[in-house]
């Protein structure tokens, strides 16, 4: 069997971009774009395959990982299930430890909430730390609209303010940027001699920010957590700045959303044991902090005022469906690193806050379905991503009833919707189903010349060969190769089952191939 | 607006989970396993346990005689190049009568309560207690209040901690039990390690916006 070989993207392709570009998300042309540059595959490879590794052997110190991961998802949802229970519960418990708890019922009232309270405080200069919530309701451009400086000091984020790009990963904001650009992007931003490494350039980030954290009035940072029983935010991190935020400016903001909760502050020892494993493989971050209301009687150092602002903007919605699940989600991107699509496009192509598996489901939820339609299609359906969610969110299942809700809203075209039905037909009977298969068998490894690999499909498929070859399907079906080996040996399990588990080399990558067909 | 939208937003949350008013009985959240949640059992091994993880995220860590604390403490500054020190006003720290003792080994010391906060940018070196040490992760805890400012461990490069075995825990559970027990004061740290990122390709550079040097003395 011949190799698969790596091409060039398609002449037609060009087209395709350019037609593409007009509309406002097209999630084909960002994917087709990103799958296509080497450089970008390499990079986002190298940063979340070790990632994926560091994260397995790390949940091995577990006892059980499993069932560490169902008790997880287990307090999430208990949590989200009497969610109005929890919020008052931690808006009493802020409110008594001298905090201001502000609710925002969706993004426009939460930035509208931050921008008063800068306004009170006559505040030039925010402070802003890592968090997920603030990009989502794009707090950064309304405060710089109001004529506020905002400094981003975790140096990722504040490599991606500078470079007035985007964050692609949930935890890593520029897996998608080389070294060398972002030396350059440093000699042109500090006007300094171009230097490449990575110790110098950190340096030259954390002397430039130290001074922004001695003179700023206002801190923002997002939480991982909110703890209902002390009404504490929890939030991790590994550079420093989250607690110089703590520290040092009179007034301090964290911006939660509302699903954040958990009852307990014995649920954090959970929860911390498993987020900072899924994220990076370690067994704790740098630093873990509570925090909940200003500095008490007599402290130096520390925030005059505390504010909680605790966002919905979509979220008592998403409560209200059958996604309700999703919003178990602590952000610790492990999906993302053990995704074949994502470490195919990276972040970017998914068009929305959230990337990989999980952003394909959560973007639609919050930003409509209409205009994320391709989002629920960005995955191979491998369940690489339930595997790896330490709250267990079931993704793959969620991304089938969403691939649904498209079908049944008729947001996709009709003659999709008529093949479907076909198909559903077609699956319904055996003979049809036999027939089918055994036409498309025909028709693949007629036009693979023999080569073992499918070089291009015609119109409908073409997307499937665009890029890639695909591997022609075995000359035995998995039916026929099950009913043979059946007869075989009736009275052995264990035969049987050595007959579907995928061998090296030709029968498993042909299975791959066929799989694939019945899925599309 | 404010109290309105907290209306809002409860009255939406409370109509997605189909309930017309607030829950009578207070939820009862599922049940921690401890076979299942907890790593580290034993009191036996503490010191050494905590000594090993703390070594691997990169902590400097040594065990001494409380006698000898002090010396070591300078030793160490000097080998570090720590001419401007800062002092937690804690208790051991204070009975030892450590800042007269570093001030006259020719570090200029401060406690935290002869110094402004902003001069604790200035400092190269913060020398703290901690309130817990946990032996499951090598992490050191720390609880904000008047006498122990949050700069001191986190502004100048070099972090130095003093940690007595009686405030060794197993667990991260153990840790969470006792801070729901005995408060949180006004805020809590955890640290386990020097500051560090590894945004840029994924290269390991420690140092980031907080210490980049850890050394923690145990007391024997």
């Amino acid at each position: 069997m011949s190799t698969p070989q790596t091409r060039p993207i398609d002449p037609n392709t060009e087209a395709f971009l350019k037609e593409a570009a007009a509309s406002p998300f097209d999630f084909h042309s960002g994917s087709v774009k990103a799958a296509g540059d080497e450089q970008l595959k390499r990079q986002i490879n190298n940063a979340v395959t070790p990632r994926d590794s560091a994260r397995k052997l790390r949940l091995l110190e577990v006892p059980d990982s499993n069932k560490l991961r169902i008790l997880a998802g287990q307090i999430k949802q208990h949590t989200l299930d009497n969610l109005d229970y929890y919020l008052e519960q931690l808006t009493a418990n802020v409110e008594k430890n001298g905090g201001h708890v502000h609710f925002a019922a969706d993004g426009a009232e939460a930035r509208q909430i931050i921008l008063d309270i800068a306004r009170d405080h006559d505040a030039k200069r925010v402070i802003k730390s890592k968090s997920m919530v603030s990009e989502e309701i794009h707090l950064a451009d309304a405060l710089e609209q109001a004529g506020l400086e905002v400094v981003e000091t975790d140096l990722g984020e504040f490599i991606v303010q500078i470079s007035k790009d985007r964050p692609s990963h949930l935890i890593a904001p520029i897996v998608h940027k080389s070294r060398q650009s972002v030396a350059t992007l440093f000699s042109e931003y500090f006007k300094t001699p171009y230097n490449d490494d990575a110790t110098s350039l950190t340096k030259q980030a954390r002397e430039h920010l130290r001074d922004k954290f001695r003179q700023s009035e206002i801190g923002i940072t997002g939480g991982n957590f909110l703890c209902a029983e002390s009404g504490l935010v929890c939030s991790v991190e590994n550079e420093g700045n989250q607690r110089q935020s703590v520290s040092t400016p009179r007034v301090m903001i964290a911006l939660v959303g509302i699903e954040k909760l958990v009852p307990r502050m014995v649920d954090l020892a959970v929860m911390l044991k498993l987020l900072t494993r899924s994220a990076t493989g370690n067994a704790i971050t740098i630093y873990t902090n509570l925090y909940g209301g200003p500095r008490s009687f007599g402290e130096k150092d520390g925030p005059q005022e505390f504010h909680l602002v605790l966002v919905d903007n979509g979220r008592s919605e998403i409560l209200a469906g059958e996604y309700r699940e999703t919003l178990r989600c602590i952000r610790c991107g492990a999906c993302l690193n053990a995704c074949p699509v994502y470490r195919k496009i990276g972040g970017h192509a998914y068009g929305g806050v959230y990337p990989g598996p999980i952003g394909a489901l959560i973007t639609p939820l919050f930003e409509g379905l209409a205009k994320f339609k391709d989002l629920p299609q960005a995955s191979s359906l491998c369940g690489a991503c339930y595997e790896a969610c330490p709250v267990k969110i079931n993704i793959p299942k969620y991304l089938i009833q969403m691939r649904r809700d498209i079908n049944r809203s008729h947001l996709n075209g009709r003659g999709e919707r008529i093949v479907y039905r076909l198909w559903a037909r077609a699956f319904q009977s055996s003979l049809l189903y036999a027939l089918i298969g055994k036409f498309q068998k025909w028709d693949l490894r007629r036009r693979a010349h023999g080569s073992g690999w499918v070089r291009d499909l015609p119109k409908v498929a073409a997307g499937w060969t665009q890029i890639r070859d695909m591997p022609a399907p075995a000359k035995k079906s998995f039916h026929e190769m099950w009913r043979s080996r059946r007869f075989e040996s009736m009275d052995s399990q264990t035969d049987a089952s050595a007959g579907i588990s995928p061998s090296p080399g030709g029968r498993g990558a042909e299975g791959a191939g066929r799989s694939r067909g019945d899925l599309q | 607006m404010n109290s309105s939208s907290r209306q809002t937003v409860l009255s939406r949350v409370r109509k997605a989970l189909g309930r017309d008013g607030a829950l009578r009985d207070k939820p009862i959240p599922p049940a921690i396993e401890e076979p299942i949640a907890r790593l580290v059992y034993s009191d036996i091994g503490l010191p050494e346990l905590f000594q090993k993880r703390a070594r691997e995220i990169a902590m400097l860590v040594e065990q001494v005689r409380i006698d000898e604390l002090l010396p070591r403490i300078v030793q160490f500054l000097r080998e570090q190049k720590c001419q401007k020190v800062m002092l937690s006003s804690t208790r051991i720290l204070t009975n030892l009568g450590a800042v007269h003792f570093l001030c006259d080994n020719g570090i200029a010391a401060r406690t935290w309560r002869q110094m402004t906060a902003d001069e604790a940018y200035d400092m190269d070196a913060g020398i703290t207690e901690v309130d817990y040490a946990v032996a499951e992760t090598g992490s050191l805890v720390i609880r904000h209040r008047p006498e122990h400012g949050r700069l001191i461990s986190l502004v100048p490069f070099v972090h130095v901690a003093i940690v007595q075995p009686k405030d060794l825990l197993p667990d991260l559970i153990d840790l969470f039990e006792r801070l729901a027990q005995e408060g949180t004061g006004s805020g809590v740290t955890i640290i386990s390690g020097p500051s560090k990122t590894s945004d840029i390709e994924m290269t390991l550079v420690q140092g980031v916006h907080g210490p980049n040097v850890v050394k923690v003395f145990l007391l024997a």
